[in-house]
């Protein structure tokens, strides 16, 4: 599903991502872990063709990323606030989304429906802009919008920053459904060792812009994570 | 405590991630600005030539003293666009050990550092030194030139409560409308004359000391109601901007009807009324409107080719202009969200494209009652319209890719220069220069009404082969995007 092959990327020759060779397949849920300046976001955004990789390729369903309108149709992602149009209000945020990929209000309805809990009453159906919205509230926002539109990879950075514990849990039921439901593809980068290893299968430790552990997920895998952090 | 604040202040400006790069438009500014500087010098040196030889007024004092209330009221609708209020900063200071009034003090004080307060004096002490001084004493020619300045202090602070308590509110506008229009009543109906009330009020500050005193009063009450007013207003949510923001929930429904593009030419609809500094970019569209009528009062106008050309351009697509140069950066706070979504950059530029004609063909809609001054005045604005659609909407899709920054919109204001590149400066040259190319060749020859269909023929071929034209600008954005995503992600 995807493949990364000899991916490099170099900021003033100082290397931030350094991927020999990585392959996640259709229907894992892939967790992505490491410290500050790991390179975790710089590898999502090369994968949604954000970044230009110095050298090397990303490719979805075998094509490349780059330069390639295809994969934006079946790629849900959020990455930060720059993926949300902070003038528009959740609901016109959400039927704009909605419309980029062909949905009718009632296919949005079903699409936001299992996300009413999450939201708690504070973010649709209000006269509010998302600029208002908090930093909790923001997050839901934009990993709400990266599940319309059916998609069969979703890519969340740090989903559960920012959120109180009651959404995290919620979130994480959320994410666990969609992807026993419709067999999606997760991509979740995450500093909650717990919370990754409950939502991911596979995880991966990055360190300097190098992959240096793909471990499965579980039980084991928090004991070998957390003896890794500890270090 | 103040050296500290001064050393943060000049760090912040020096240390800003704009500084460097901002460089060129700096120092155009301060060009600009010392430029200025020097012609003001030049006129206050000149005043007195200039009243008594060209206005043949006998009495240069009075007559500087009757216009001085006039000169004070364009200040005060001069300051409301220069003058920020001077606030935001402060918010890292508020859970400090720091006396809520020494922040106050500091901030109200370093706003009174402000181009207008200097200009005052290099516009009237030489006057002031010479005519006064040699008329009335040096002391008085003193007094005198410091009740100019405690007026225009007194401006400064009523611009600084007016701005926090009225601005970009309807009832602010109505108080301005209702001042302004109350004073040109009376001068009209002769009630009283601005200009004699003016008059014996600055020559009152040349025989006594009541006036001066009077004014210090009242500058030094005007400081203490502002500095109350902003000590107990010193709570971030209330120093913002953004305060008592009105919603906006129109939906411009019939532009489903375009699909894809319609619904991104909405989203971007909704952006221009919701921020306050794109609503003044649509207030000043419809102010120029008006400019022709400066020119075409003048009949010499109404029969030559050139300078309505020059307006035809700059009329219908002032919009276009002023929006367009900054066309990406509007949207800079989610561009990786555009570049994410199912949406070809195609349909992207395309929405872009009409978004601006559409502002043109309304812009030409609206100037229709130029025909007033002739039908051949509305045939160049057509030519200039069609131009403005055909070729430099494109220039200007183009040219605003030129290493574009990111806007805050949140932070807003006219002459807010967040955005502003050298690109953007050099971006209204061609725009203005280029129908001149193709109306100038023909119009030397002694053919002025060729030149001006040449330049309706090339606005026409531009919007016959705008798709050709868009698939350009697609090509280039596309090999720019990555470059642009990442420049607008720095902040």
């Amino acid at each position: 599903m995807i493949t990364i092959s000899n991916l490099k990327k170099e900021y003033k020759s100082v290397p931030v991502v350094d991927i020999q060779s990585l392959s996640i397949g259709q229907g894992e849920s892939f967790g992505l872990v490491g410290n500050n300046g790991a390179g975790k976001t710089t590898l999502f955004r090369m994968l949604l063709d954000l970044v230009r990789p110095s050298s090397g390729e990303i490719q979805i369903n075998g094509k490349n990323v780059q330069g390639n309108d295809e994969w934006k149709s079946y790629v849900g992602s959020f990455l930060d606030e720059n993926f949300l149009i902070s003038y528009l209000t959740p609901d016109e945020y959400f039927s704009f989304v909605g419309k980029l990929h062909g949905y009718t209000s009632e296919d949005l309805k079903s699409v936001l429906a299992p996300f009413e809990e999450l939201f708690n009453g504070e973010i649709t159906g209000k006269k509010k802009y998302i600029s208002d919205l908090s930093k909790g509230n923001l997050k839901k926002v934009g990993i709400a919008a990266a599940f319309i539109g059916q998609p069969q990879i979703i890519v969340l950075d740090e989903p559960f920053e920012n959120l109180d514990p009651t959404s995290q849990i919620r979130l994480k039921n959320l994410i666990i459904h969609e992807y026993k439901n419709r067999n999606t593809t997760f991509l979740i980068s995450s500093h909650d060792l717990n919370h990754v290893t409950e939502t991911c299968n596979r995880i991966v430790i990055m360190e300097k812009g190098k992959v240096i552990n793909d471990l499965k997920g579980g039980q084991e895998a928090l004991a070998q994570l957390e003896a890794y952090f500890k270090a | 405590m103040i050296t500290t604040f001064l050393s943060h202040t000049t760090r912040r400006l020096l240390r800003s991630s704009s500084a460097g790069k901002e460089l060129a438009t700096k120092v155009t500014l301060g060009i600009i600005m010392l430029i200025v500087a020097g012609y003001t010098l030049a006129l206050g040196f000149s005043l007195k030539t200039i009243f008594v030889d060209v206005l043949k007024q006998n009495n240069p004092v009075g007559f500087l003293n009757g216009l001085l209330f006039y000169f004070f009221l364009t200040g005060f609708v001069m300051r409301y666009f220069l003058q920020s209020l001077p606030v935001l900063d402060a918010q890292p200071y508020l859970h400090l050990p720091i006396a809520r009034s020494r922040i106050v003090h500091f901030l109200l004080g370093r706003s009174l550092v402000h181009i207008a307060n200097v200009f005052i004096f290099l516009l009237f002490t030489p006057f002031a030194m010479t005519v006064i001084a040699k008329a009335y004493g040096v002391s008085h020619a003193w007094v005198w030139l410091l009740s100019v300045w405690l007026i225009s202090l007194l401006n400064h602070f009523v611009i600084t409560l007016f701005k926090k308590k009225l601005d970009d509110n309807i009832w602010g506008l109505i108080t301005l409308i209702a001042v302004f229009g109350t004073l040109s009543a009376a001068d009209y109906f002769g009630w009283f004359k601005l200009s004699s009330v003016s008059q014996t009020f600055f020559d009152a500050t040349l025989v006594g000391y009541t006036t001066i005193a009077v004014l210090v009063l009242l500058v030094l009450s005007c400081y203490v109601i502002t500095y109350r007013f902003f000590l107990h207003g010193m709570y971030p949510e209330e120093l913002s901007a953004q305060q008592g923001q009105s919603f906006h929930s129109a939906n411009w429904a019939f532009l489903q009807n375009f699909g894809l593009t319609g619904e991104w030419i909405g989203v971007e609809i909704k952006l221009i009324v919701r921020h306050k500094r794109t609503r003044q970019l649509l207030f000043m569209n419809l102010i120029f409107l008006f400019y022709g009528l400066i020119f075409y009062n003048n009949p010499k106008f109404q029969t030559s080719f050139g300078m309505p050309l020059f307006l035809g351009i700059f009329i219908t697509g002032i919009f276009a202009i002023n929006y367009g140069q900054f066309l990406y950066s509007w949207q800079a706070g989610h561009f990786d969200f555009t570049l994410t979504q199912p949406i070809s950059l195609t349909q992207f530029v395309e929405s872009k494209y009409w978004l601006l004609a559409s502002f043109t063909v309304l812009n030409f809609l609206l100037n229709i009652p130029y025909v007033y001054f002739g039908w051949n005045i509305l045939m160049i604005h057509l030519a200039g319209a069609l131009f403005n659609m055909g070729v430099n909407i494109f220039i200007l899709m183009n040219m605003a890719m030129w290493e574009p920054k990111k806007i805050d919109l949140s932070r807003s204001g006219m002459f807010n220069h967040q955005g502003v590149g050298a690109a953007q400066w050099l971006m209204s040259i061609p725009i203005l220069i280029s129908p001149f190319v193709f109306y100038l060749p023909l119009s030397l020859l002694g053919y002025p009404e060729g030149g001006i269909l040449a330049v309706g023929t090339a606005g026409l071929i531009g919007i016959i082969f705008r798709k050709k034209l868009i698939e350009f600008t697609v090509r280039r954005l596309s090999e720019k995007r990555l470059l642009i995503a990442a420049n607008f992600r720095k902040d």
